[in-house]
């Protein structure tokens, strides 16, 4: 018997749970070489601000023990050139498109939405309040429970997409901002994003990275995204999309028994171009393995008592 | 573009902590072309975790292999110099854009620094190959004569060939920059360059002063390979500024990059 994948996020509509993480799959068309992207649950795409950004300057990549460190700052050509370049072609792939934003103040967020919001391409929104590497990227909304109630509301007002609140974990209690967040009108969560984090070459006495701090991704953050995913799950009543170091089938479960609806793929796809696919596949194995019919019956069935 | 597990057939110490390998991955060595590279999984774990770029050396189209130069500089290049001969490696290609083709009976000049001569053997050897008559002079740089690594797999591609090592063990004594002028003095049409960053950048600089074009091969950390996590980028004089190594290069006009911005 073929395993039910099917699952939903909100109202967002899956055909599998696997989604690739925003940054971590550019636009889609790079892996479209590789595979049919319609075998995937979704696609996030890269941030998008409303105007076009240069992005840091080089060094943008760091190797750190079993993950990896990035200060891309939000390079992308923009919002009008995503909607009219980007998007029209990613509806070939029979899946979950969804746009991830990120602004400088809470009017650049709600232009986002208003521009995006008569588009039907998309499934949703991903609003990123979490994003580490630039000085007005988002990350200075995510760690105060106030901006984020205002941000998201302003975004709300504009859109009737599903919106997707992307969490930061580089804060005390990440369950203040997930409150605040669904308060305001969120229809899910996304956690998390990478964790803030500094390499130094010790020859040059100089940090690897042009911008001196970047974002740790990759195996190394793991369990301390499972850990916050379950601390959502058991306190909110609001989907949760997890992501954090997911390389296999079971890295993914993992998530989906703390509370995770979906997961997302991210540094993994850098490692091997087809690992989001591979991780489809090994759900379905999993499932049939364990004797499981539908996914949806594993969403936060871990067993703490 | 393939993914795919490449047999190692062949395994060679060339100079200290310099290796090339032999890889059996026919679907690549039938689609690459000079400048083009390979992103290899040095591990089967998660540590080191990103792949490893590195340049096609030559190919042997008939027999469908590549072979590839690995410096082991660091702790993944030392893993994978340290692989034996029928070891699979994880390997993704042909990446990136390589060389442009010179025009019919171009006169060609090769500027190599040290590990930096293996795209540029790719690129004479093709060129030697081609039916077109080119003139193709060579010029590898390096610190020491054992560190003129592959010059004769490079030397014997070229109709005339010169070396300079900083230390004068081999070759004139000094940079290789400084046959470059002498070299440009005697005519050239077209001038492709691969090595350190300042090498290239005073390469580029003196082409400029001869309006004569010159393309550059460039390295950088690399995180996917494939144009979508944009962490290679390089500063260019194009509008948008950044492109990405992987996917825009790693072959760039040397006109075109922001020298004075790259980092070492």
């Amino acid at each position: 018997m073929t395993p039910d994948l099917t699952t939903t996020v909100g109202k967002i509509q899956l055909k599998n749970p696997i989604l690739t993480a925003s940054g971590t799959f550019g636009y889609g068309e790079e892996y479209a070489e590789f595979y049919d992207l319609s075998a995937l649950g979704g696609i996030i795409l890269k941030g998008t601000t409303l105007e076009p950004r240069e992005g840091n300057p080089p060094t943008r990549i760091a190797e750190t023990p079993a993950g990896m460190l990035n200060a891309i700052g939000l390079q992308n050509p923009g919002i009008d050139a995503v909607i009219t370049d980007k998007l029209p072609s990613l509806s070939r792939f029979d899946t979950a498109v969804i746009v991830n934003i990120s602004g400088r103040t809470v009017d650049e967020y709600a232009e986002l939405a208003r521009r995006l919001d008569p588009v039907p391409s998309i499934a949703a929104i991903e609003v990123n309040i979490s994003c580490p590497n630039v000085q007005h990227g988002g990350m200075q909304f995510g760690v105060d429970p106030v901006l984020i109630r205002d941000l998201v509301q302003a975004v709300r007002g504009q859109t009737t997409h599903p919106l997707v609140v992307k969490l930061s974990p580089n804060v005390t209690d990440i369950l203040v901002m997930g409150e605040a967040a669904v308060e305001a009108g969120a229809d899910a969560l996304s956690a998390i994003n990478t964790l803030l984090g500094m390499a130094i070459d010790v020859e040059r006495r100089r940090p690897v990275l042009a911008n001196v701090t970047g974002g740790l991704s990759g195996p190394a953050i793991r369990p301390v995204a499972v850990r916050m995913v379950w601390q959502l799950a058991r306190e909110l009543d609001v989907p949760i999309i997890g992501s954090g170091g997911i390389m296999t089938a079971r890295d993914a479960v993992e998530f989906i028994l703390a509370g995770a609806s979906a997961v997302a793929v991210g540094t993994a796809n850098f490692v091997d171009p087809r690992a989001a696919l591979k991780v489809v596949h090994g759900l379905r194995d999993f499932c049939g393995t364990h004797g499981v019919s539908r996914i949806a019956e594993l969403v936060g069935a871990v067993q703490t008592g | 573009m393939e993914s795919l597990a490449a047999r190692i057939t062949r395994r060679e110490e060339v100079a200290p902590h310099h290796i090339t390998l032999e890889l059996d991955c026919p679907a690549i060595a039938h689609a690459a072309t000079p400048g083009q590279f390979v992103h290899v999984r040095v591990s089967g774990t998660d540590d080191p975790l990103l792949r490893r770029p590195i340049s096609i050396m030559l190919r042997d189209n008939y027999r469908g292999r590549i072979e590839i130069l690995v410096r082991a500089v660091g702790r993944g290049t030392a893993i994978l110099s340290n692989l034996a001969p029928g070891s699979a490696l994880d390997i993704i290609g042909p990446l990136g854009h390589g060389f442009p083709v010179p025009e019919e009976d171009s006169r060609v000049l090769l500027v190599a620094g040290g590990v930096g001569v293996a795209p540029l053997i790719f690129l004479a050897d093709t060129l030697q190959l081609a039916e077109q008559q080119h003139y193709v002079r060579g010029l590898l740089g390096a610190a020491t004569e054992d560190m003129l690594v592959c010059w004769q797999d490079f030397a014997g591609r070229c109709e005339a060939f010169q070396a300079a090592t900083e230390d004068g063990t081999a070759g004139a004594r000094g940079l290789v920059t400084e046959l470059v002028s002498e070299q440009l003095q005697r005519g050239v049409d077209i001038v492709y360059t691969c090595g350190p960053r300042p090498m290239m950048a005073r390469v580029a600089e003196l082409c400029a002063e001869q309006s004569v074009p010159c393309w550059a091969s460039l390295e950088q950390f690399m995180g996917c390979g494939v144009g979508a996590c944009l962490g290679c980028v390089i500063p260019t004089r194009l509008q948008p500024k950044h492109r990405r190594v992987c996917k825009d290069g790693p072959v760039f006009s040397a006109s075109e990059v922001a020298w004075e911005e790259l980092s070492e």
